[in-house]
């Protein structure tokens, strides 16, 4: 382990009865970088999140974030579920400072911010709005900014953008991946689309089927910024090719 | 709201009141019934009104049941309703108890609390309480019951204890059924009122005066105390939903009013 | 203890005005009466004219025995009708079912027909059921119960016609204002009575003495009639609208002819008569003892010196009209006539 590992997992399992969800699993993440897991439904991509976030305690194995051992803890990661889960009695701006409210007070500073971060993300005019007022992208922007606001270097986001239509959901790859580079955040992202994976990250883990494990570790070294043209590169098409060959070569088994 | 469905909210139930009313009269008129059967409706209202100095006694302790009846059930309807939820135990034990006193008719009641409360306000808060609370209860219960799973795991992920989780998260996802059991309560309440004071009353009461008019064929004395009975049934619905349409904003408008805690004034963007 | 007392009573004795069992008790009884009268008659029902009788009261008790016997033992049939019983939804109803023809021939208060006439209802009494006036006060057994005791005390109402006309009446017996006494209005007495949550209740001796006695298992005291002051008229009279009595006359004359077989038939044969208001109503929430005792309370109030059934005076409607008019109940007093007929009586 180096210094610029963030998160540090050893012989991390997980089982569910008789199912397999996790075999045991070592995995590395470096602090700021972008990391994508694909891998077919049900293979454990949400348990593992579940885990790091403390929400299940795994059966065996060490997990260690900035130094510190986080196994059974909760409070320590920004996890943003499937779902955008805004709740519709708060404003905008009521969602971004929930979870401030949700560990106490909402102080003038966590306004500020959370302000700050819905302005500067094209949600200023937003502020006031109910969420039942809101698009689809517009509230998974909402729900990313909440994560965000809770000001944990480790995000966690599970298929964020697995419900948007395939036009929103450019626009919201490139605007994730500029709040990523602005606030200088480490990022975990599970997708079931190659395509985003590979446009996104500067590294993607394959996942293989149950029992859960990472069978492919892949480093993107395309250029940053990214735009349509890296999605046209032939650099791309190779590494979106390898990963598609690993995914089906494991479903082939 | 535009003003076009402002005005059609506003005067559609008047129409309807109207339409109503028209009916009723040209029934009475053109049926040829007899003024001791049932009367025009000018008749029930003025009924009403020449005798209102009987009446107004009479109505504001309806109210005063009605109302003090309401809030006690309200209140600890939504209190049982935290309690089954949050333990599971209870559910077990006092829900079969609460829907047996929904099963034991209101009649069977009035005597031990007329004895135990004796004639007064308080059997009829009792009574009304009684009717009033058990939707609540069972909508509260429901609200809880149903807040998204996912979002309690948020609670958690965010490292929130269970008392801020319920204030923040649970409690308002369960204020759309909440209002549902309050609405519900709201149209029973003055029933409930009618019914303690038909089981006890010292002195008179709305519903004595009722049956007293009813003895004496005053169909108009009869109808114009309905008049009243309803139109506290239905004032007092509107009261909730006024508080309901207060504190839901979010069901019906797209923004927050500016002066809502944690909104900001939206500035015209340039 | 107080809730095993209520429950005893509420098994055994629901009392006659307890107004409030209404609705439920009398849609049933209502649904129910058809079936139950018309069991054991044999001959079809075409040849019989069929008359509905609305009782006073939303479910039936051990008063309407008349009209169950003369349904059970045939009374009806021999006289060519077939009687159906409805039960109002409410007392103080029946006349109004009658003038709306939802009953031909009903059963209700003197105090109830003259309010009636009084609001040009077209209402005619045509027979007394009962010739005295047997309503009073009464009060546990052993209790302390005088005119001179009433003062300050908790006095028991149905909240009815009959009782609020003749409250007033006692309280001027008694010298005293309506704000020396509190008039308390429920659903039951009885249960209040022995509680001590009422001091007094008011009703009649054939529905008073049985409910009592059933409870506490001895007479109760009361102050009934004259000695309370009150008006000696009958308390119950058949009636029928001017219309019925114009264009059925000869129903009306062959009801109370079946009526009076039959009241004498179950004068003689009461264990076999209350029998029969079991079998018919099996619901009706009144112990046999209870029926028992109230129909051998009620019998001898049915005939009057002579010993004759239904007859009506002028004297008894002038005297009503009067007293009724002496407490504001009704404006003026018509002529005695205007209230009655006897041409139907047998
Ligand atoms: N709480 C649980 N209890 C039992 N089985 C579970 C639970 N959560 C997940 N699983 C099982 O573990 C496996 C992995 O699930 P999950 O991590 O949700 O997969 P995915 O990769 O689709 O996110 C699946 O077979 C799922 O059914
Ligand atoms: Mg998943």
């Amino acid at each position: 382990m180096n210094n610029s590992t963030l998160l540090d997992l050893r012989g991390v399992s997980k089982t569910f009865g008789t199912t397999t969800a996790l075999s045991p699993m070592d995995l590395e993440i470096e602090r700021g970088s972008f990391v994508s897991i694909v891998g077919p439904s049900g293979c454990g991509k949400s348990t593992l999140f579940n885990v790091l976030s403390g929400l299940l305690r795994p059966d065996d194995g060490t997990i260690t974030l900035e130094g510190n051992n986080v196994i059974g803890a909760t409070g320590h990661v920004g996890y943003m579920l499937q779902k955008d889960l805004l709740v519709p009695w708060r404003t905008v701006l009521g969602n971004i400072t929930l979870g401030a409210r949700l560990k106490g007070k909402v102080t003038p500073e966590n306004r500020e911010l959370a302000t700050g971060f819905a302005e500067k993300y094209g949600l200023g005019e937003f502020l006031n709005h109910y969420p039942s007022a809101l698009s689809g992208g517009m509230r998974q922007r909402v729900a990313l900014m909440r994560t965000l606001a809770t000001n944990h270097q480790l995000l966690l986001l599970d298929e964020p953008f697995g419900a948007l239509d395939a036009q929103t959901r450019f626009e919201m790859q490139q605007w994730l991946l500029q709040v990523w580079r602005d606030t200088e955040r480490t990022v975990l992202f599970i997708t079931h689309d190659v395509d985003e994976a590979v446009f996104l990250s500067d590294r993607v883990l394959v996942m293989s089927p149950r029992p859960g494990r990472v069978v492919d570790d892949l480093r993107v070294d395309l250029p940053r910024p990214r735009t349509l043209d890296t999605l046209v590169s032939p650099a791309f098409t190779e590494l979106k090719a390898r990963v598609l060959h690993q995914l089906h070569r494991e479903r082939a088994v | 709201m535009t003003k076009k469905k402002l005005l059609v909210n506003i005067f559609g139930p008047i129409l309807s009141v109207v339409v109503l009313i028209s009916i009723w009269q040209s029934i009475v008129v053109w049926g040829h019934i007899a003024s001791y059967i049932a009367p025009k409706p000018l008749d029930a209202v003025r009924s009403v009104t020449s005798n209102w100095s009987t009446l107004a006694p009479l109505t504001w302790w309806t109210i005063k049941e009605t109302v003090y009846g309401y809030l006690a059930g309200a209140l600890l309807g939504a209190f049982l309703g935290v309690i089954l939820s949050k333990i599971p135990l209870m559910q077990r034990v006092l829900y079969p108890l609460l829907i047996l006193t929904q099963a034991i008719p209101i009649i069977a009641l009035a005597p031990p609390l007329v004895m135990i409360l004796g004639f007064g306000v308080m059997p009829k808060v009792v009574i009304v309480a009684w009717i009033v609370f058990f939707p609540v209860t069972v909508s509260v219960l429901d609200g809880l019951n149903h807040v998204d799973k996912d979002l309690l795991t948020l609670a958690k992920v965010f490292g929130a204890n269970p008392l801020r989780r319920f204030v923040v998260l649970e409690m308002p996802a369960a204020v759309t059924q909440l209002f549902s059991g309050l609405k519900i309560g709201a149209t029973y309440a003055v029933t409930g009122a009618i019914i303690g004071e038909l089981a006890a009353s010292s002195g008179s009461s709305l519903a004595l005066y009722q049956r007293s008019a009813s003895g004496a064929l005053d169909a108009a004395g009869v109808y114009g105390t309905t008049l009243i009975m309803t139109a506290i049934g239905i004032v007092w619905f509107l009261l909730v939903v006024g508080v309901e349409f207060l504190a839901t904003p979010w069901q019906r408008r797209s923004t927050a009013r500016r002066w809502r805690r944690g909104a900001k004034p939206v500035l015209p963007n340039n | 203890m107080v809730l095993n007392q209520y429950y005893q009573t509420i098994r055994g004795n629901r009392m006659k005005r307890n107004f409030l069992s209404i609705s439920v008790a009398g849609a049933v009884m209502a649904l129910s009466s058809l079936t139950v009268l018309s069991a054991g008659s044999v001959a079809s029902a075409s040849t019989l004219t069929s008359v509905k009788f609305v009782y006073d009261f939303p479910g039936p008790d051990m008063e309407l025995i008349p009209v169950v016997v003369a349904a059970r033992e045939g009374f009806f049939k021999k006289n060519g009708l077939k009687v159906s019983v409805e039960f109002p939804p409410s007392t103080s109803s029946t006349t109004q079912l009658l003038t709306t023809g939802s009953g031909d021939i009903g059963f209700i208060t003197t105090s109830d027909m003259a309010v009636a006439v009084e609001a040009k209802a077209p209402i005619l009494s045509v027979a007394n059921y009962s010739m005295t006036n047997n309503w009073g006060l009464f009060a546990k057994p052993g209790s302390m119960l005088t005119l001179a005791s009433l003062k300050g005390k908790k006095i028991f109402s149905w909240g009815d016609t009959w009782t609020n006309a003749m409250i007033p009446f006692v309280l001027k017996k008694a010298h005293l204002k309506a704000s020396d006494v509190t008039i308390v209005t429920g659903a039951n007495d009885t249960p209040l009575l022995m509680n001590g949550t009422i001091d007094f209740t008011t009703s009649t001796t054939n529905y008073a003495i049985p409910g009592i006695t059933e409870a506490t298992k001895s007479a109760p005291v009361g102050i009934v009639g004259s000695a309370a002051g009150v008006p000696n008229v009958p308390v119950w009279v058949y009636a029928v609208t001017h219309n019925y009595a114009n264009q059925h006359g000869k129903n009306v004359k062959k009801f109370l002819a079946a009526i009076k077989a039959a009241t004498i038939w179950a004068s003689a044969h009461r264990a076999k008569a209350v029998a029969d208001f079991i079998a018919a109503y099996p619901k009706s929430g009144y112990s046999k003892f209870y029926s028992t005792k109230g129909w051998n309370l009620t019998v001898p109030l049915l005939t009057n010196k002579a010993g004759k059934y239904f007859v009506q005076t002028n004297a008894q409607w002038t005297t009503l009209a009067t007293a009724l008019k002496g407490i504001n109940l009704i404006k003026s007093v018509p002529a005695p006539s205007t209230y009655y007929t006897n041409k139907f009586i047998p």
